[in-house]
């Protein structure tokens, strides 16, 4: 508790006191992200810079006296990475807001990282540009925290994550210092990409104040289709075959028949409940490519004798679609006890293997097992659904966890395709990444942060140091 | 509902801290602080009224007060957590034998049974006025109010197409009565005859927002027993707020079980906000000619009925001469909250200087807005423009300047 009043009595010396919050109330409020469960303890105080130097100011101090710093963006992540588990300093970057420039000419945009990923594309889509990356909390979530975990969403099937997009970066490295990285030019070939060095640290390596970000043209046209399919593995074929025929959706979603019971809930025009299993597509483009894609894969669908195919005409029902899947990880967590979402990606040519081995999972431990996800990319998210807590269940979600990850890798796959490891995966990146290029991660992690402050206990497991 | 907040706690235990609440919450919005958003607001009244972890504060106090009840959270909320009605019963219970509540509470009850203020507590609000205490531009309500003048049935123009109950909101029956008459004179032209019962009293709204959930269902159960006796197609009131509380509240306020519950379903079936109900049976009467460039501010208490943001967009669509102007962010508070912004005058302020800037852009002249609350809050910083509920702009189409 002193610990606490003397650090918030040394930032209302530091900053304005409207930048400050230090009430218990408070500093349990940033406690957490959207995994409540590693919430662990509150922070000490809570600091919302309003410029670079602000941060930079926090950092200086912080670093003299080397207390931890966790950036934290809209905390909506889930892997409990900006939670801050050594207490200390929350840095909250969301009133650090303002979209600097919208450069039409170059395709690049200048923007702060507190900016509201919705409120971003809104922003370049009225300049008839387009910014692609979609987590699906992108109502809330922000461009710095979609950048500190290489985020991604739907779109990734055609468009890739953030961090195809990060052509820049102003960071504040954890002695307080300025850096800028990278440019605003698509090609730079100057030194090691500390860009995309940063992107994708979680906060571990210091703190992001601004960056540069890559536009495309707006596609003109869109169409959203629905492919429902008699079998789990009927879908997962389905995929590979609409890319193997060289059909590219710009999103491309698998889900369950549980799935779409619950988002049915948010649709005026309810999906029929016959399937096992569902593909959620948009397709983007020329108006002209659009409708010979939309038509190729019509056919393709008609070809593997799926249940149903749904082409949606109007703008504003295609959008509901989209909305709703945007609400289904949400609403599992109301609905079970525990939720663990799990963040594997695989080869796309691997994603029938994968669905069969999901189910066999879910069968030999008699634990449910959502399955909703990215299939475009490979990146599907087996969801762990608890109805109960205790230790019989968890020690099952463990298991599962456990041969869920090991599947991923098996199959060529990554741990973690667009959640960042945080938390939630630290005790499993060996297994991916193997111990030397762990140790790598390490030195560089000693070499810009020699004294550990920057969102301590993230990424690996605590007693391999830092 | 009922006092208790235990009730709530499957509820609150649903949010899963996803944050979505962020896209919405006015308070949080306005100062991108992660205390005042509606999932911390949660989190805070279980550590603070339920588990008992932390001891209530000032701060904690702040907090729940600092809620608009607009509801919009609810909307965003993927397990559709009530969370405003959480927050009315943490407030009950930390009003729960407070003095100046008690003072605040006896003047609500005689606000609410009189529908509009009586000479006490006009003479409150006159003294409050002097004091500096009332905001500037804001009128205040008067204690002559016009159910009185309307009590009765209006006949219909021309062929009856139907027959309604108009329930006058407590804003248009003592601030703002041209409203009132211009939804009687609109609805009578298109055919549809309007009775206004006498004795009805306040929807309860204002005492379900201080937590006082008895004060709300007394006055719930009053209006139950007159509106459950009238023969009428639909109950129509000019106010969202109180369209919400007719519709929606009153059927948490009456559980099952309760005598009137058949009567609060059949009721809640009839509710509709005037404009949506007009909008769906259509106009008889063909308005004339209006030069007016006007936008639509979308009321916070919407969410009742899914079309009720779409009726007067549709409704007025057809006016010769007018030209819709759409606000860049139509359905963002405008810092009101109904009575809110007479004790947070600050954060209101800044909410509400976005809505102003907003507005400006469009160019418009008149902005509409089904709830009374927003258009006197909004009115008070624009001077130069109309702030009318969408039915009176309809009444001017109709050729019916200021109540006809």
């Amino acid at each position: 508790m002193a610990k606490n009043k003397n650090i918030a009595r040394d930032l209302f010396r530091l900053l304005n006191a409207d930048k400050v919050l230090a009430e218990p109330e408070d500093r349990l409020c940033y406690a957490a992200d959207a995994t409540r469960y590693f919430a662990q303890r509150s922070p000490d105080a809570v600091v919302l810079p309003e410029t670079t130097e602000d941060v930079s100011r926090v950092m200086k101090y912080a670093f003299a006296r080397t207390i931890p710093v966790t950036p934290r963006g809209a905390g909506s992540g889930l892997s409990g990475g900006c939670t801050p588990i050594k207490g200390g300093i929350v840095l909250d970057m969301k009133r650090m807001n303002r979209i600097v420039e919208i450069n039409l000419t170059n395709l690049v945009a200048q923007v702060e990282p507190g900016v509201v990923l919705a409120h971003f594309q809104r922003a370049v889509e009225k300049e008839k540009l387009f910014y692609p990356p979609d987590p699906q909390s992108m109502d809330v979530c922000t461009l710095g925290g979609n950048i500190a975990t290489r985020a991604g969403g739907p779109r990734g099937v055609k468009y890739g994550a953030t961090g195809n997009y990060v052509l820049g970066l102003e960071v504040v490295l954890p002695d307080g210092s300025v850096i800028n990285t990278g440019g605003t030019c698509v090609k730079h070939s100057v030194g090691y990409d500390l860009t995309h060095l940063l992107t994708g640290s979680e906060g571990t390596l210091g703190v992001i104040t601004r960056a540069n970000l890559r536009l495309l043209p707006l596609p003109p046209a869109r169409k959203t289709m629905v492919a429902v399919c008699e079998t789990p593995e009927q879908a997962a074929s389905l995929v590979t075959e609409i890319i193997s025929q060289g059909a590219v959706p710009a999103r491309l979603e698998f889900l369950l028949k549980s799935g779409i019971g619950l988002m049915n809930v948010y649709l005026a025009n309810r999906l029929p409940m016959t399937g096992e299993a569902y593909l959620l597509m948009e397709i983007d483009g020329l108006p002209a490519q659009v409708r010979e894609e939309s038509g190729r894969i019509a056919a393709i669908c008609a070809g593997m004798k799926v249940l149903e195919t749904r082409v949606v005409e109007d703008d504003k029902e295609a959008e509901s679609y989209w909305r709703a899947r945007q609400n289904l990880n949400p609403i599992l967590q109301a609905i079970f006890k525990r939720v663990i979402s799990e963040d594997i990606t695989v080869p796309r040519d691997k994603i029938p293997q994968l669905v069969q081995a999901m189910h066999e999972i879910s069968v030999s431990l008699g634990i449910p097992l959502g399955l909703a996800g990215h299939a475009g990319d490979g990146n599907i998210h087996p969801t762990v659904l608890l109805a109960q807590v205790n230790e019989e269940t968890e020690k099952k979600a463990a298991q599962a966890v456990e041969r869920i990850i090991r599947t991923g890798l098996k199959l060529g796959g990554a741990i973690s395709g667009e959640h960042g490891i945080g938390l939630h995966k630290s005790e499993f990146i060996e297994l991916e990444l193997g111990r030397t290029q762990i140790e790598v991660m390490k030195s560089i992690k000693k070499a810009i942060d020699p004294k550990g402050i920057m969102n301590p206990g993230k990424i690996w497991m605590e007693e391999a140091g830092l | 509902m009922s006092g208790d907040l235990g009730k709530y706690l499957e509820q609150i235990d649903k949010c899963s801290h996803c944050e979505f609440c962020q896209a919405t919450c006015p308070s949080f919005r306005e100062e991108l602080v992660e205390t005042l958003l509606a999932r911390s607001r949660l989190l805070l009244i279980k550590a603070c009224l339920i588990d008992r972890e932390l001891t209530p504060s000032p701060r904690f106090r702040d907090i729940v007060d600092g809620c608009l009840m607009c509801g919009r959270c609810v909307e965003a909320c993927p397990a559709r957590i009530p969370v405003d009605e959480v927050v009315a019963a943490a407030r009950g219970e930390l009003n729960k034998g407070k003095f100046c509540h008690e003072l605040r509470r006896r003047a609500l009850t005689r606000f609410m049974a009189n529908r509009g203020p009586d000479r006490m507590i006009a003479f409150a609000f006159a003294i409050a006025e002097k004091m500096g205490l009332w905001p500037p531009g804001i009128p205040q309500p008067v204690s002559a109010p016009v159910t009185g003048k309307l009590s009765g049935v209006v006949k219909s123009r021309g062929q009856e197409r139907g027959r309604v109950v108009y329930y006058i909101g407590c804003a248009a029956n003592s601030l703002d009565p041209v409203t009132a008459r211009d939804v009687v004179q609109v609805f009578t032209e298109n055919g549809i005859e309007v009775m206004v019962p006498p004795d009805l009293v306040c929807c309860g709204l204002p005492a379900l927002a201080e937590g006082d959930l008895e004060e709300a269902r007394g006055a719930v159960v009053r209006n139950l027993e007159i509106l459950g006796g009238l023969d009428a197609e639909a109950i129509i009131t000019d106010c969202s707020s109180c369209g919400m509380m007719l519709k929606v509240k009153s059927l948490s306020l009456i559980p099952a079980g309760h005598p009137l519950r058949a009567t609060a379903e059949a009721v809640s079936g009839k509710v509709w906000e005037a404009t949506e109900y007009l909008n769906g049976v259509g106009l008889s009467r063909k308005p004339g000619g209006l030069e007016v460039v006007y936008t639509y501010h979308e009321p916070c208490h919407r969410s009742f009925s899914p079309t009720m943001k779409d009726a007067p967009r549709a409704l007025l669509a057809s006016l010769p001469g007018s030209r819709f102007s759409e606000l860049a962010d139509p359905g963002q508070c405008c810092g009101a909250g109904g009575t809110f912004f007479l004790e947070h005058r600050d954060l209101s302020g800044r909410i509400r200087a976005k809505k102003l800037e907003d507005i400006k852009s469009t160019g418009a002249e008149v902005v509409i807005s089904q709830c009374p609350a927003c258009r006197a809050y909004l009115a008070a910083a624009l001077p130069g423009k109309e702030l009318l509920h969408p039915l009176s702009l309809l009444a001017r189409a109709y050729g019916f300047r200021g109540g006809g």
